[in-house]
């Protein structure tokens, strides 16, 4: 039985396209999603899904790869994001609400003025896991590597700089710059889910699994364990969930939608579990909560 | 101008005028909650959240608006719910909440026969289309908004302002916080005739972060937000019929094009403070309902 749904799926190649889409989705999405979770970046991911879809249009009305429009809008939210927050120190919310309803409106309009475009809003909105082409796969890959090398790189600067603004910027970094990094970073998982999950869900592979390590662990690096290993579990189990129901069953389930709802299931165990404990153990919540964690979220400006 | 002259003759335009300017006005209201709570991120995760709610509704043939409410309200609930977890960061929860959320409704429309017909109707709006029900339907939540604000105009704000002052003085957070949930989920699921589920955001905020640029007080915030959220939606009604593009998009860029102005007229250089009312120094101290 367990075999039938881990392994059998999987002799099927789209199935296994899919699998190493959302393991290379999972990889980025975790590493990248710690420093979101860490830096409180969980709206400009939001904001990101409705900011490259007027690029995603003009991109379908003249032609163009639907990526590229992508990464086109993408970049231009994130150098107008940045610019606005670091210049004009005014609230980062309001400053992404109002790119959010620039872009989306722009996007719209061109919609209502060029006709037909409902399918590939579907997939952008929905994404197409099970058909995700070798060349996607490799586009993916590359990013996933680039995301991971340079926040390696820069762990330790931006690791300073999420914890101790103020360090960092007498230590000499400019904090300008390494937000603008680690922004464009966030731009490019998000852009980089386009083709397979779509970048709604996508919030989901950069959020959750960090969130729920973010919950269980107190050092980074079991918070990474913790998230890789639940995004790698959901993934797996999901996919194979999603084609046991689909193809033996004859109930339609939505490849990506089952991985990330796995996620959220395992997210809630670990929220419901550390509220247990947390009620039984009081003297625990002295230690550890909310002071000590609340130096782990330092305050967004 | 010709095709504006001549969509006003027709009655169903009248009838998306006055639902442009309620919604505008209902919008611009709630808006300076939203500002003062930062709820900017809530708004806009809303639009994913109703999302299966409006898959359910679609398939079991009751209102869009019933069922984007009750899931809009389920969600409001989980983020006050979860949020009260502190070790979890606030805006990190609501973007967990919604996706799974909006994972739910993916996997809902794929499982469930397809009723995907009024699907991008709910998704960009269709104010040309709204009957006399949604006009009164916007009309009752606007007068639910207006008691709401009032009634409740000095709780709301002190809570807004000090979170710790209000606990102190005897004054339940958690009700609070709620109030503004739930109006916040009823007016950006009442602005959807008029922009779309994924452009309430537009009517929710735009009108308020104006108002800032106009006024200190949350009173004439208030005031200047509905009548400034009222333009959007008329001016914007109107281009789109001159220019024959989508009504949200252009009520959306319309309110876009106010803030520019008002910006260019009122000082940039307000911008430097923070975007909360009031001393500005004190004003950066007022947390989101979500945060704490």
């Amino acid at each position: 039985m367990l075999s039938r749904l881990l392994i059998e799926p999987f002799t099927v190649s789209y199935m296994q396209r899919a699998l190493l889409s959302v393991v290379l989705l999972s990889i980025m999405g975790v590493v990248c999603g710690l420093h979101v979770v860490f830096r409180r970046l969980t709206f400009l991911a939001e904001a990101l899904q409705h900011t490259v879809f007027p690029g995603i249009v003009i991109a379908f009305l003249t032609g163009q790869s639907l990526l590229l429009g992508a990464t086109a809008a993408a970049i231009l939210t994130v150098v107008m994001f940045s610019l606005a927050s670091s210049k004009t120190n005014a609230d980062t919310d309001s400053v992404l609400a109002v790119l959010v309803t620039l872009f989306f409106g722009l996007g719209v309009v061109l919609v209502s003025r060029s006709g037909s475009f409902q399918h590939d809003l579907t997939t952008l909105v929905f994404g197409r896991l099970l058909s995700v082409s070798t060349a996607e796969l490799v586009q993916t890959g590359v990013v996933a590597v680039v995301v991971v090398a340079v926040l390696i790189a820069l762990h330790k600067e931006l690791m300073l700089r999420a914890f101790d603004e103020s360090g960092a910027k007498s230590m000499g970094y400019s904090v300008v710059t390494l937000d603008l990094v680690l922004n464009c970073l966030v731009a490019a998982v998000v852009v980089a889910s386009v083709r397979s999950v779509g970048t709604v869900l996508m919030v989901a592979f950069i959020v959750t699994p960090a969130l729920t390590g973010r919950m269980a662990a107190r050092r980074v690096g079991y918070m990474l364990a913790v998230g890789l290993g639940c995004s790698l579990v959901a993934g797996w189990v999901g996919l194979g969930l999603s084609y046991e129901l689909s193809v033996h069953r004859g109930v339609n389930l939505a490849a990506g939608a089952t991985v990330v709802l796995l996620m959220t299931v395992m997210f809630l165990l670990v929220a419901g579990y550390q509220a247990i404990r947390r009620s039984y153990a009081p003297e625990a919540h002295n230690l550890y909560a909310p002071e000590a964690q609340d130096s782990y979220a330092p305050e967004a400006r | 101008m010709r095709a504006l002259i001549e969509s006003l003759q027709a009655d169903y335009f009248r009838r998306a005028l006055v639902e442009a300017a309620l919604a505008g006005a209902l919008g611009g209201l709630v808006s300076v909650h939203v500002l003062l709570r930062r709820l900017q991120f809530f708004v806009v995760a809303l639009s994913h959240a109703t999302f299966p709610g409006v898959v359910l509704a679609s398939a079991l043939g009751v209102s869009l608006f019933v069922g984007g409410s009750a899931f809009g309200l389920l969600v409001a609930g989980a983020v006050v719910l979860l949020g009260r977890e502190r070790s979890a960061g606030d805006s990190s929860i609501v973007g967990v909440v919604v996706a799974g959320a909006f994972a739910f409704g993916v996997a809902l429309i794929t499982a469930l026969p397809a009723g995907g017909r009024q699907l991008t109707a709910f998704l960009v709006g269709s104010i040309v289309t709204v009957d006399t029900g949604d006009v009164i339907l916007t009309a009752a939540v606007l007068a639910v908004g207006v008691a709401t604000c009032g009634l409740l105009h000095k709780e709301l704000v002190f809570s807004a302002f000090d979170h710790a002052g209000a606990a102190s003085m005897g004054y339940n957070k958690v009700p609070l916080d709620l109030v503004v949930l739930i109006l916040v989920t009823l007016v950006s699921v009442s602005v959807i005739p008029a922009v779309g589920t994924l452009l309430a955001i537009s009517l929710l905020t735009i009108p308020g972060l104006i108002a800032r640029l106009w006024s200190d007080r949350v009173v004439s915030m208030m005031i200047i937000a509905s009548i400034g959220g009222a333009s959007a939606g008329v001016i914007g009604l109107c281009l789109s019929a001159i220019w024959n593009i989508a009504a949200g998009g252009a009520i959306a860029l319309t309110g876009v094009g106010l803030l520019g102005v008002s910006l260019i007229v009122r000082q940039p250089r307000r911008w430097s403070g923070a975007i909360t009312p009031g001393d500005r120094r004190s004003g950066a101290e007022s947390g989101s309902a979500l945060e704490a």
